[in-house]
């Protein structure tokens, strides 16, 4: 009896280490987290708009109000640029590392006039930006981040049925390509 | 003579079960440590950080879903209404009040599978700040039910249990400490089935 009273103990000690490595290992291993599936959503460096049902990806929108597009990029060689125009009543920007760490987000309020101009790039790659900025990109948000990969999620409110082209437009018009 | 490889069988059984099993339920229960209750709702305004603890990073990878960074808007859910009883299809719920300070906001209900309803469904299943009929002093009266309601209807599946949803977007909450101070709308249960 008392063996078996020490069998269980064993096991429920078990349980518990078993529990705490599964829980600290699971971002490790899993293979369905947020930026597994938005690798799985195709090429690199190009917003897709995601669908109301869940893709084959596994990613759809969260919010019936909010068109979502997803992006993946690498700054391994070049900084990336997130650019969008305005014309919606609300949006805005998220850009998570790979293991889905929020490392910068803004919003059409925070942005500068309303329009996503966004550049990513290492500390390496910023600090020769800031020395000699190139023409087209001093009006540029620049975001440090040592994570070279990552993925960045943007949403357009269209908080009415008539207001959905407007967001779709604003979502296919943005750019997530490496900067020049 | 077998009693010992019955004994670790049995210690084996449990340790792999009871730790798969015990995994499983922490991580489909909660979002993880650090929530913000203010009545029924509850948000998680850490989950999206790096400074999220083990359970919510666990929770994040394996629901693999899109959160919400901080400038961007901050989710508050409900599972059970005010009274601490949860939300069902077979009732009526009132929803009623302000909400926190945002520029915007969207309520809709999650299904059983934690989706959102379709926006071109038939019924109204999601409002949102600018779609809502408000009172005079700003706050808003949302009767939350399977059948036709006057008013602000919010439409739910019947015989179901359902999930409220409530979003605020450009939100000083999401990165303020001082949230126990907020108040959000009530979530009363009005009547159940034909009642």
């Amino acid at each position: 009896m008392l063996k078996l009273l020490l069998a269980i103990a064993v096991g429920i000690v078990g349980a518990a280490l078993l529990h705490l490595v599964i829980v600290l290992s699971l971002p490790t291993f899993s293979d369905r987290d947020a930026y597994s599936r938005v690798l799985s959503e195709g090429e690199a460096f190009t917003f897709h708009i995601l669908d109301q049902k869940p893709d084959a990806a596994g990613l759809a929108q969260e919010d019936p109000f909010l068109e979502t597009a997803v992006c993946s990029f690498d700054t391994e060689e070049r900084p990336v640029q997130l650019t969008a125009g305005s014309g919606v009543p609300f949006w805005s920007l998220a850009v998570y590392d790979p293991a889905s760490n929020e490392t910068f987000s803004i919003n059409d309020r925070t942005s500068s006039g309303g329009k996503l101009d966004v550049i990513i790039a290492t500390p390496l790659q910023a600090t020769a930006l800031r020395k000699a900025m190139p023409e087209g990109l001093n009006q540029s948000i620049l975001i440090e981040s040592a994570q070279t990969q990552g993925y960045a999620v943007l949403r357009a409110m269209a908080p009415q049925p008539s207001y959905r082209p407007l967001a779709a437009a604003f979502l296919s018009s943005a750019g997530c390509q490496p900067a020049e | 003579m077998l009693r010992v490889p019955l004994l670790i069988a049995i210690s084996l059984a449990i340790a792999f079960g009871g730790g798969i099993w015990s995994t499983l339920v922490a991580l489909e229960a909660t979002i993880g440590f650090g929530a913000i209750k203010l009545g029924a709702w509850e948000a998680f305004p850490q989950a999206q950080t790096r400074n999220a603890d083990p359970y919510a990073k666990s929770h994040r990878a394996n629901a693999g879903k899109l959160l919400y960074g901080t400038a961007e808007g901050l989710t508050f859910t409900a599972a059970v209404d005010d009274s601490g009883a949860r939300l069902d299809g077979n009732c009526s719920y009132r929803l009623s009040g302000h909400t926190p300070p945002a520029r915007l906001w969207s309520l809709f209900t999650n299904d059983a599978n934690g989706r959102p309803p379709a926006e071109n469904a038939e019924l109204p299943a999601a409002l949102n700040s600018r779609t809502v009929l408000r009172s005079a002093d700003g706050g808003f009266v949302v009767t939350i039910s399977a059948s036709a309601q006057p008013n602000n209807w919010l439409a739910v599946a019947p015989a179901q249990p359902f999930r409220l949803v409530l979003t605020l977007f450009d939100t000083p909450t999401a990165g303020s400490s001082g949230l126990i101070d907020l108040s959000m709308p009530k979530v009363e249960k009005i009547g159940c089935g034909n009642a």
